[in-house]
């Protein structure tokens, strides 16, 4: 029976305490703290993702539109408001969400429908940004420039921060009634909405919520960076490795997008940076292989043998 | 003073690209009443139970429910006003046990119905703790009617939940059905087996190519020409 | 400024039958396999590079490329037909797992190339398909162009004729109806399917050939962009008709033209807008039927 007490999401919580060890420690004893920084990142991105499609079914293709969204409000904010950081970080999410609303009704579009022209979506707030006659706004592809708030040791610590809170809506998505009327939802949304599960308003309180990770995470990411171009904020790479990720370890489940960003981003860093078509061939096959045989992530290894995975 | 009835279907039409499904239907039903909803293939009488449930919306005519029109509500408020159905072709919650299916309409329709009971009343409770997927089909329908229950509808519609079932289990059904209501819930019954509904209901609507051609008593129905030429067609 | 809108508009119809047929085979896997071939665009890059490949090393013609486009789809087609999609069928969201299948299938497409052919834009011999240019309205176009159309109309209209002349054809748009049906009635659906997917295949491969002419170059990274642009065209045309997707091409190439005449910066944003608004607008294409389920 499902209760909505605390004693539901003190695994939550100790996962979010680990990671926070992990990585406050991890610097100390491995200088490569950008990895470390990127890994958090990746962790981040892959469990947004998760908290739409691995809860609600919609796969976001175009995800890295929120995370560039929020990279470019935070450095507008600096740059042309000379905001405080705070300020600036927080203008991430809050443009983030904006776009999704704007984007609301993409959500009436089914499966594919919905993840390509959530793509194109993405691919508009790119063009628009890095076209040339919005150098004067944006820096058009000129990129932006942010060395005034330069800070690697606060926006890292930021990063831990968000990572912590990304673990804990995670867990609250999979463990709290709302997760279980997105369940529902997923299932079958006719008989949800039956069920009295206003089926419209809280999937798009998932996709802002989902969004505002995102927004979060690119704007402490170009807050880390401090100077950066267009394509360094909305590759696609960013929406295809959260993708990835997140399917690796397991959507649906806190676990799985953490440990699949964990595995692969080190993989990535092994071998990816120096030959990054090796990598490509070799997430490709992984890709195809999951989905043929491991649809539910390497964590479906353990609950296929009845193991509870949190 | 006469006390206003529970539903009431006014003037309402519905067309599903320039096809009209449903031609100014009109029908009252009181608290408490069971209506047999009976007609043709292709008449529109789930089109009925579809508009009444919110799945559809009409393109004209109001749907007052205890007082207030609701025509134009989303389902989630039909239900928590009162209103819910089964499905013809239940779809459950197949990622939730059985137990979760009905608690989660219980919870969100904010009516803390009693769980156990429920799965009593369907028969399931010895299957509480399965996989809802893993249900057989007729297992399905009942668990898609406890989800109705569970959410305390003061209307309930049934959308042909006899098809496939041997004559045991329907007259369970039957008598589940007359359980609930005695609790004072008002049901309409989509039903195509006239011995199912012979032992439910007095009163019938008969509907032929989106119109109402038959108020009545059933027995009355199957003397009715009208009827008799919508059902077997006139040249026979 | 007429000369320039003329211009503008024999262009974007000669670049739009192009895409069409571009699209075609995008459409047609997803009207009979209801799968969402992801790696389509690669395909195309996979033509455009085998066409490149028969000029480069043994200085062929590159429209050589066209029938090596459908030795290629057959060879590759066929097993992977049969290694993925009667799996993914019986899955349980056929739609969802396909797509992400392909895109996985699409990466490794991407990478296979950059490691044959490295990550540079390659060009073909400019003057191969003729080095007149032939005008239309006073507006000449390099005869490559009038070659990729031509092809283009004779490839849709085939494929056309097949769907509505041919017996394998009428069984093809069986299993686009309704799956279920074509298989009750004795349709072999897998081997029709297959002849279709091979088909789909064949048809980005022989748009691939005339890429490097119509957009300047083919590189392993550009199949994305075809993709999306496929499907943007095959959702302005509709979905199942592949006169439909002749006319999204259209649409998409008379916008793309015009706005790379009058606002060349912005011409990139075309087929994205278009997909979005149209999505949003009339999900069923601008040129499709209104189909509702009651």
């Amino acid at each position: 029976m499902l209760k909505s007490n605390w004693s539901r999401f003190w695994p939550g919580m100790l996962v979010a305490a680990l990671l926070a060890l992990v990585f406050s420690v991890a610097p100390m004893g491995y200088g490569n703290t950008s990895l470390l920084f990127m890994m958090m990142t990746f962790i981040v991105l892959a469990q947004g993702l998760n908290l739409l499609y691995g809860f609600t079914g919609y796969l976001p293709f175009g995800y890295v539109g929120f995370f560039g969204t929020g990279a470019y409000a935070a450095a507008l904010m600096v740059m042309k408001l000379h905001a405080p950081v705070w300020a600036a970080v927080l203008a991430g999410p809050l443009a983030s969400m904006a776009i999704a609303l704007v984007l609301g009704p993409l959500l009436r579009l089914s499966g594919a429908y919905f993840s390509i022209a959530n793509l194109a979506a993405s691919q508009i707030l790119f063009f628009v940004i890095s076209n040339p006659h919005m150098t004067g706004i944006t820096g058009g592809p000129y990129g932006v420039k942010l060395d005034r708030i330069f800070a690697p040791t606060a926006s890292y610590a930021a990063m831990i921060v968000l990572v912590v809170l990304t673990t804990l809506i995670a867990a609250y998505f999979r463990y709290s009634r709302f997760g279980q009327g997105l369940r529902a939802m997923a299932d079958d949304p006719v008989s949800a909405e039956m069920s009295a599960i206003p089926v419209v308003r809280m999937r798009l309180m998932a996709w802002l919520t989902s969004a505002a990770v995102a927004g979060l995470a690119g704007a402490i990411y170009a807050w880390n960076l401090s100077v950066f171009y267009p394509d360094a904020v909305f590759s696609l790479q960013i929406s295809i490795f959260a993708i990835v990720f997140a399917l690796f370890g397991g959507v649906g489940t806190v676990l799985g997008p953490i440990i699949g960003a964990g595995l692969l981003y080190a993989l990535y860093n092994a071998i990816g940076i120096s030959a990054p078509q090796y990598f490509q061939l070799i997430y490709g096959v992984l890709i195809v292989g999951l989905v043929m045989f491991l649809p539910e992530g390497i964590l479906s290894l353990l609950t296929r043998r009845g193991i509870n995975v949190f | 003073m006469s006390s206003e009835p529970l539903l009431k279907l006014s003037g309402i039409e519905k067309s599903f690209s320039g096809l009209k499904v449903l031609n100014g239907v009109n029908f009252d039903l009181q608290k408490g009443e069971i209506i047999g909803l009976v007609g043709p293939n292709g008449s529109g009488k789930t089109s009925v139970i579809n508009l009444i449930s919110g799945v559809l919306r009409p393109d004209s005519g109001t749907i007052r429910f205890n007082g207030s029109e609701v025509q134009t509500l989303p389902s989630h408020t039909r239900v928590k006003a009162g209103i819910n159905r089964s499905f013809q072709v239940p779809k459950c919650f197949v990622s939730m046990t059985v137990r979760e299916n009905i608690e989660v309409a219980a919870h969100f329709s904010g009516q803390d119905a009693d769980t156990s009971a429920i799965l009593a009343e369907i028969g399931l409770k010895h299957l509480a703790d399965k996989s809802a997927g893993a249900l057989t089909a007729n297992q399905q329908k009942m668990l898609d009617l406890g989800r109705a229950l569970a959410t305390r509808p003061k209307l309930l519609l049934v959308d042909e939940i006899g098809a496939g079932l041997n004559p045991a289990e329907l007259s369970g059904i039957a008598t589940l059905l007359k359980g609930i209501t005695a609790r004072g819930v008002s049901l309409i019954v989509v039903e195509h087996l006239m011995e199912f509904l012979n032992a439910l209901t007095e009163r019938v609507i008969v509907l032929s190519a989106g119109k109402i051609i038959f108020e009545g008593s059933l027995e009355a129905a199957s003397r009715d020409a009208a009827v008799v030429t919508a059902f077997f067609g006139g040249a026979v | 400024m007429t000369a320039l809108l003329e211009y503008a508009i024999v262009g974007g119809l000669l670049y739009g039958i192009f895409f069409g047929l571009v699209a075609v085979g995008l459409n047609l896997i997803f009207g009979v396999m209801r799968i969402i071939n992801l790696a389509h665009g690669e395909f195309v890059v996979l033509g455009g590079f085998g066409a490149y490949w028969l000029t480069s090393a043994f200085g062929l013609n590159p429209l050589w490329g066209v029938p090596l486009a459908a030795l290629g789809a057959v060879v590759i087609g066929f097993p992977l037909y049969y290694a993925i999609v009667p799996r993914l069928q019986r899955s349980r969201d056929p739609e969802m797992l396909s797509f992400i299948l392909f895109f996985g299938l699409a990466q490794v497409i991407e990478a296979l190339v950059t490691l044959g052919f490295g990550p540079d834009q390659r060009t073909l011999p400019s003057d191969a398909l003729g080095s007149g240019s032939p005008s239309v309205f006073g507006q000449a176009f390099p005869e490559s162009w009038w070659w990729a159309a031509g092809i283009s109309v004779v490839a849709i209209v085939g494929l056309w004729l097949y769907l509505t002349r041919t017996r394998l054809g009428f069984a093809t748009r069986a299993i686009m109806a309704n799956r279920d049906e074509a298989l009750a009635t004795g349709i072999s659906v897998d081997r029709v399917s297959s002849i279709a997917f091979i088909i789909g295949l064949a048809l980005a491969g022989a748009a691939g050939v005339f890429v490097p002419y119509l957009q300047g170059s083919v590189a392993p990274g550009i199949g994305n962009d075809l993709t999306t642009t496929s499907f943007a065209i095959l959702i302005i045309g509709s979905l199942g008709n592949p006169i439909g997707t002749l006319l999204g091409g259209l649409v998409f190439g008379v916008g793309s033209m015009l706005m790379q005449t009058f606002y060349a910066s912005w011409s990139n944003l075309v087929p994205y807008v278009l997909l979005v608004a149209i999505v949003l607008i009339r999900p069923q294409g601008l040129f499709g039927k209104s189909v509702r389920h009651a």
